[in-house]
């Protein structure tokens, strides 16, 4: 049932088939095209937002996790915090020196700052390391070792880097010391 | 045969070549995909829709977690500097070392005919321990009395420390004579540098057994 189509026909097949093509053009890109941007752009932000939500929920859970891991830290710090007193250290460390060698039978101890400085590990950059001269005119060699057993013991962020021991020529039952000390005080 | 005679044939064509108008045609497809496009359209902006909300509610949930993740992260940070600080302090504190101890070690090795007049020590992070020790040693040969108290920090200070090293820095005889338990003895003056690493020696590891027999038994 071939039947040749007439000029008239073929014209108005040429138009519909136009009309389709430019149909199918305005479709995709006006409608279904941003439809489809815009649907991705949401789905993309979803997985987005989800993969934070998921994240937090792990940040949330793993703050709680190390606050109570971190309590024993806490309390630590907070210890070693206390163990220096507040203030200038020129104003609370000598006397404190003064006092510990005085309860140790030493009466005479005198603490002089020679300087500060900076720590290199980047964890102790809150902290400085102040280092002290403490002169001991008199004393003998056993209460000496008595007393910085215990100044080793009791002050635990204290740290002995010279120590210098000479007998006294008038009196060789007696030694004068000098001892140099570095103390991790934290900044303020 | 019966005869049939079609008087409309004209009016049939006409009516046929309207049914078969292309452009009526076309345009009835038209519809047809323009229904069907619509319909899927329809689906993917319900569909769409369906995305915003979705989206609008975890927008909504993020922003009620936000303020206290922020605030959790800056305490996890807080937290892990914390800890590092405490660790870092725990480290400096077990490193520490200790002259209380080297003191007794050094006074139990100290015999009576023996003194020190001086004693000098420096610590250094890198170098270990240095001491410089001062003193005299009285005998028959005071020599030997100062070499005695020499081996004896040598080995006392040998358990505790590592790459312990104890030299005679000089070594001389004096003109002095010193009454000690009734006799008179001569003396020597001597100077000695001890130096060590704080930290016990470490023990060599034992060869495991087991590889031993091994190898006996490859040899033969």
């Amino acid at each position: 049932m071939s039947q040749k189509l007439s000029k008239e026909q073929t014209k108005k097949l040429g138009l519909s088939i136009v009309g389709f093509i430019f149909l199918v053009y305005i479709y995709f890109t006006f409608f279904l095209g941003p439809l489809q941007r815009s649907r991705a752009d949401m789905l993309k932000k979803i997985a987005d937002r989800q993969s934070k939500l998921d994240t937090a929920q792990e940040e949330l859970h793993k703050a709680a996790k190390l606050e109570q891991n971190a309590k024993d830290a806490m309390v630590r710090f907070n210890a070693l915090r206390k163990v220096n007193a507040e203030g200038a250290p020129l104003a609370w460390f000598p006397p404190r020196i003064k006092t510990f060698f005085a309860n140790e039978q030493i009466d005479k101890a005198v603490a002089r700052l020679e300087g500060s400085s900076e720590l290199k590990q980047e964890e102790l950059s809150g902290w400085l390391r102040y280092n002290w001269v403490i002169d001991l005119p008199q004393t003998d060699y056993t209460t000496l070792g008595r007393a910085i057993a215990d100044l080793e013991n009791s002050e635990p962020l204290l740290l002995l880097t010279r120590l210098s021991i000479h007998a006294m020529p008038d009196q060789p039952q007696f030694q004068h010391v000098e001892l140099a000390a570095a103390n991790l005080i934290e900044k303020k | 045969m019966a005869l049939h005679l079609n008087l409309l044939h004209e009016e049939i064509l006409e009516q046929r070549q309207r049914q078969r108008d292309p452009l009526k045609l076309g345009l009835l497809a038209l519809i047809g995909c323009g229904t069907l496009m619509f319909g899927y359209y329809s689906w993917n902006a319900y569909r769409t829709l369906e995305i915003r909300s979705r989206l609008g509610a975890i927008e909504r949930s993020w922003s009620k977690m936000e303020p206290s993740v922020t605030a959790a992260q800056k305490k996890v940070a807080e937290l892990q500097t914390l800890t590092k600080t405490v660790r870092s302090l725990d480290d400096y504190i077990a490193d520490r070392f200790f002259w209380a101890p080297l003191l007794q070690k050094i006074a139990h090795c100290v015999a009576p005919n023996t003194q020190l007049t001086s004693l000098d020590g420096t610590l250094d992070e890198a170098r270990g321990v240095s001491i410089t020790i001062e003193g005299v040693a009285a005998g028959r040969e005071p020599r030997a009395a100062a070499e005695d108290l020499r081996q004896m920090l040598s080995e006392q200070l040998g358990h505790d420390y590592s790459e312990v090293k104890v030299e005679f820095k000089s070594l001389e005889d004096l003109d002095t004579v010193v009454n000690l338990g009734g006799t008179h003895m001569p003396l020597a003056r001597y100077n000695l540098a001890i130096a060590f690493k704080p930290g016990a020696q470490a023990k060599p590891t034992p060869t495991p057994a087991q590889n031993r027999n091994r190898r006996k038994r490859d040899s033969e």
